[in-house]
């Protein structure tokens, strides 16, 4: 789709909202933003894939996720946090003859050798920040490139502002989150909710309905984003209760970690089957800032890594036969430094992995330029970025998902093809 | 409260007394949420009478408070009696951290000291401490909150940032208690600088985060095994005692614990420091975008005073900065904990157990002492705007009595439209809640809403007042 198509669907809505307030943000100058809200007719486009989007929050560890085992150089950086080889007490499971899993995530063996799951390495963000908060914010934004950027909107949420909504449902996105994440920050039809199985206004039933009323008359006077989390809130709640999460059986003997992660997966699946159209699901997984303790074999990163993959591979296995019903993605906003600190961790890098699952992906392999560890090779003793997140996500925009503005959603970055998915 | 808002202390009018109104600005900004009382008590002192009251908290006797907490045993206690009388075996901790909270809820609610709960709910969300990430996080937490955060909020900020700096449970979050000489942990020293203290675009370059990284080696806590466990304590055997540049800065080798302490000082000192703490605060207490003069005015004043936060705050809440952020036409979202709790304050509901308010705090996301990331819940309107059925439904819950521990009296229910004219009742109620500050329209949509009742029972009082609490208007600071 076109900038100049964009332009034309554009409605005389405005969401005035103030840049600072609205983002929490420390820089940039005071000043209001105007964004175009979609205004598309309902059920004018066509039926597309979910977008499943899992933000590991902290940076998990690339190196000991999809371990480099054929890079001698990850046994000089980390002599105490280094996965072996295969064939060595706990080594990596291989995945390629050069890169291995770790054995807690053994797991992704399931969707990787049905070559429906694909690892992206030495890959990133462009921003050299080594801020989470910064670089969180210029990745959601999609301005990694412009770190001064006051950009409000997140790159998802101007996904969804560039394409019609794939059918007639309240919801095109929801994050199984407390709050917004930036990156669907201004998205249309879009609200955070922690648990979609529970999602009913309380109060009497015998004043719900005039109850219902005032809330969507007062809310319809008030400023953005409440006044359209107001009323996509009220118009979703039939819709999500028509939905039997608790009884949810998933498919293929497929069983969910009982985990939080495992629940928000498994509603996944119930949100995709149940046909409501949803476009994106979001899901902000904390916790991968392993700075201490880390592992990789029986550390804290270790727990975690099992339940993500254990998360991922009851998703594959129950929505086995349906994958062109969903692209899902999994990445952080940065990877970690390849040397080991003192405390048994490590602290912030540069390069990580990225993992895609679903639709169209070239599974079973791992993509992108392999920079080496040699010292002469590291970005300031980080992994370098060879691959931008963004041109993997572009794939999954466009091959993935059936296409989108990239114009838009990237303000103008000029994506390079990959291959990770046709 | 409710039962209490029909009677002399009432405006006589609707909506003019409230406009412009320094007094009710600041009891809505300063409190964790109004009451007729507090409003009254206000009114009688005066805009600086009252908010220096609130700035000398030590002088306010909150003995009703005290009784309160008296039961909460591990609140005084130091890390190591809490592993004696609170053992992990069986599950102490977890008790630990339910006292915490509790107590947190307790105090927002009850406490006469209104504005140092305010702030230090300020401080807590800068000095982020993720209080049930380990059983031992949940025991230093609770230290933490005594001994850093409510003995320093309202004191110098240089005090405040180096009792955090020692805190056991902030050295156990963000790993300085392992950060050694030759392989240092880099995590306490960028967030010292990016979150508190310079902030990111603060000028301090990745070579400096590893030099304060350096300069703050062998900074850790002593073990398990004495009493003093879980205390600060400098190891020289890991402190890198070479020479070190931080901010252009040289300092020499062999200063030992004086490297970190001096580090403290160049932080603490900066101009970009004040700086950035003068803007949190005013957004915090004032509006997502505040004047630039206010802000000026108010880093000045932190710089000048050596960083008094008392000071400090005393200028955030000024008639100056009310009038240059026009704070009466502000559209800043009350959190949830502000919302939820203002809403108990509100309405004179009594809390006999704080269980069932942390459990409504966790279900929208706001629960004290749980937020992972070291920078705080978000104070921003995109992070919190979209999320309103919880907010809805407590409002519902509290007033149908579905909060346990949480009670609505229902004589106030029954008094509240006592004497009020029918096509007043809606004004009556804002008058309460709010000290008269509702949007019109948000009035009109209360009284449609009475007006279509067949009788106005207790019951219909319940959804009415619950209605109010879910309205536009209630939700801004």
């Amino acid at each position: 789709m076109s900038h100049e198509k964009r332009e034309a669907h554009a409605c005389a809505e405005y969401w005035k909202l103030s840049r600072r307030g609205f983002l929490g943000a420390a820089s940039g100058a005071a000043a209001t933003i105007a964004l175009p809200r979609v205004a598309f007719a309902r059920g004018g486009g066509t039926p597309r894939p979910t977008l499943v989007g899992i933000f590991l929050r902290g940076a998990i560890d690339g190196l000991s996720t999809v371990v480099p085992y054929g890079d001698a150089g990850l046994y000089t950086a980390r002599p105490n946090l280094a996965v072996g080889a295969p064939g060595t007490t706990d080594g990596a499971v291989d995945l390629d003859g050069y890169f291995g899993l770790n054995p807690n995530a053994a797991a992704l063996l399931t969707p990787f050798q049905a070559n429906r799951l694909a690892f992206v390495h030495a890959c990133g963000s462009p921003d050299p920040t080594r801020s989470h908060f910064d670089a969180m914010r210029t990745m959601e934004t999609g301005t990694p490139d412009n770190p001064t950027s006051t950009e409000a909107a997140g790159w998802l949420a101007r996904h969804l502002q560039s394409v019609s909504p794939s059918g007639t449902g309240p919801l095109r996105a929801i994050a199984q989150n407390d709050l917004m994440p930036r990156v669907l920050a201004l998205a249309p039809n879009s609200l955070p909710i922690l648990d979609p199985g529970n999602f009913a206004l309380a109060g009497a039933p015998a004043t719900e309905a005039s109850r219902r009323a005032a809330i969507s008359d007062a809310y319809a006077r008030t400023i953005e984003p409440l006044r359209s989390a107001a009323s996509n809130t009220l118009d979703s709640i039939s819709t999500l209760e028509a939905i039997d999460f608790a009884g949810y059986v998933p498919a293929n003997g497929a069983v969910y970690p009982a985990s939080p992660f495992g629940a928000v997966m498994r509603n996944t699946a119930a949100l995709i089957k149940a046909g409501i159209d949803l476009e994106v699901a979001h899901y902000d997984y904390g916790g991968w800032d392993h700075h201490n303790d880390q592992g990789p074999l029986t550390g804290t990163l270790a727990g975690m890594l099992g339940d993500l993959a254990a998360g991922l591979e009851a998703f594959y296995l129950d929505m086995q036969g349906m994958e062109d019903r969903y692209v899902l993605y999994a990445k952080s906003e940065f990877g970690r430094r390849v040397a080991e600190n003192g405390s048994a961790g490590t602290d912030h890098g540069s390069g990580g992995i990225m993992m895609v699952m679903g639709n169209r992906v070239q599974g079973g392999q791992v993509h992108g330029v392999w920079p080496t560890l040699d010292p002469s090779q590291l970005d300031n003793g980080d992994v370098r970025v060879e691959t931008d997140y963004r041109d993997v996500v572009a794939e999954i925009l466009t091959a993935g998902i059936g296409g989108t503005d990239l114009g838009n959603v990237f303000l103008g970055h000029g994506t390079t093809p990959l291959g990770v998915v046709v | 409260m409710l039962q209490q808002s029909v009677g002399a202390t009432a405006p006589k009018v609707d909506r003019p007394a409230a406009l412009r109104d320094p007094i009710l600005a600041l009891v809505h900004r300063a409190t964790f949420g109004y009451t007729t009382e507090e409003h009254a008590r206000a009114r009688s002192m005066g805009f600086e009478g009252w908010r220096d009251e609130q700035l000398a908290p030590d002088a306010i006797n909150d003995s009703a408070l005290d009784a309160e907490l008296a039961s909460f045993g591990s609140l005084p206690l130091t890390f190591a009696q809490m592993l004696s009388a609170y053992p992990p075996s069986s599950n102490g901790d977890a008790v630990v951290a339910t006292e915490l909270r509790s107590a947190r809820i307790l105090r927002a609610v009850l406490s006469r000291r209104q504005l140092f709960e305010r702030v230090v709910e300020f401080w807590t969300d800068h000095f982020n401490i993720d209080g049930i990430g380990s059983a031992q996080l949940r025991y230093l937490k609770s230290v933490d909150d005594r001994e850093v955060i409510r003995t320093h909020a309202l004191g110098r900020f240089r005090d405040l940032l180096g009792a955090s700096a020692k805190s056991g449970a902030m050295l156990v979050y963000l790993d300085n208690a392992s950060n050694v000489a030759g392989a240092p942990n880099e995590n306490y020293a960028r967030e010292l600088m990016e979150l508190h203290t310079l902030g990111s675009d603060g000028g301090y370059s990745e070579t400096d985060v590893v030099e304060v990284a350096r300069c703050l080696t062998g900074w850790t806590i002593r073990a398990v095994g004495s009493g003093a466990a879980g205390t600060f304590r400098f190891d020289a055997n890991t402190h890198d005692d070479l020479s070190k540049i931080v901010l252009g800065v040289p300092i020499p080798p062999g200063g030992g614990q004086q490297d970190g302490e001096t580090v403290l000082d160049l932080l603490a000192s900066h101009p970009n420091t004040a700086a950035r703490i003068a803007r949190k605060m005013c957004v915090f207490f004032l509006d997502y975008e505040p004047a630039q003069t206010t802000v000026d005015r108010v880093a000045a004043r932190f710089l000048e005073t050596d960083g008094d936060l008392r000071e400090t705050l005393r200028e955030v809440l000024s008639r100056a900065s009310f009038e240059e952020i026009d704070v009466w036409s502000a559209k800043k979202l009350r959190r949830p904990m502000h919302m939820a709790l203002g809403a108990v304050r509100s309405t004179g509901a009594s809390v006999a157990a704080a269980v069932g308010l942390a459990g409504e705090l966790q279900l929208m996301g706001h629960a004290p002492f749980t937020w992972a990331a070291p920078n705080g819940f978000p104070d921003a309107l995109g992070a919190w705007g979209t999320n309103l059925l919880p907010r809805w439904s407590f409002a519902s819950r509290l007033t149908a009595g579905g909060v346990p521990g949480a009670l609505l009296p229902l004589s106030s229910l029954s008094q509240l439209f006592a004497g009020v004219p029918a096509n007043r009742r809606a004004a009556q109620l804002d008058r309460a809640l709010t000290g008269g500050r509702m949007a019109p329209a948000d009035v009109t949509e209360l009284q449609a809403f009475l007006d279509a009742q067949p009788t106005v029972d207790v019951n219909v009082a319940r959804e009415a007042v619950a209605l109010a609490l879910s309205l536009p208007s209630t939700q801004w600071l």
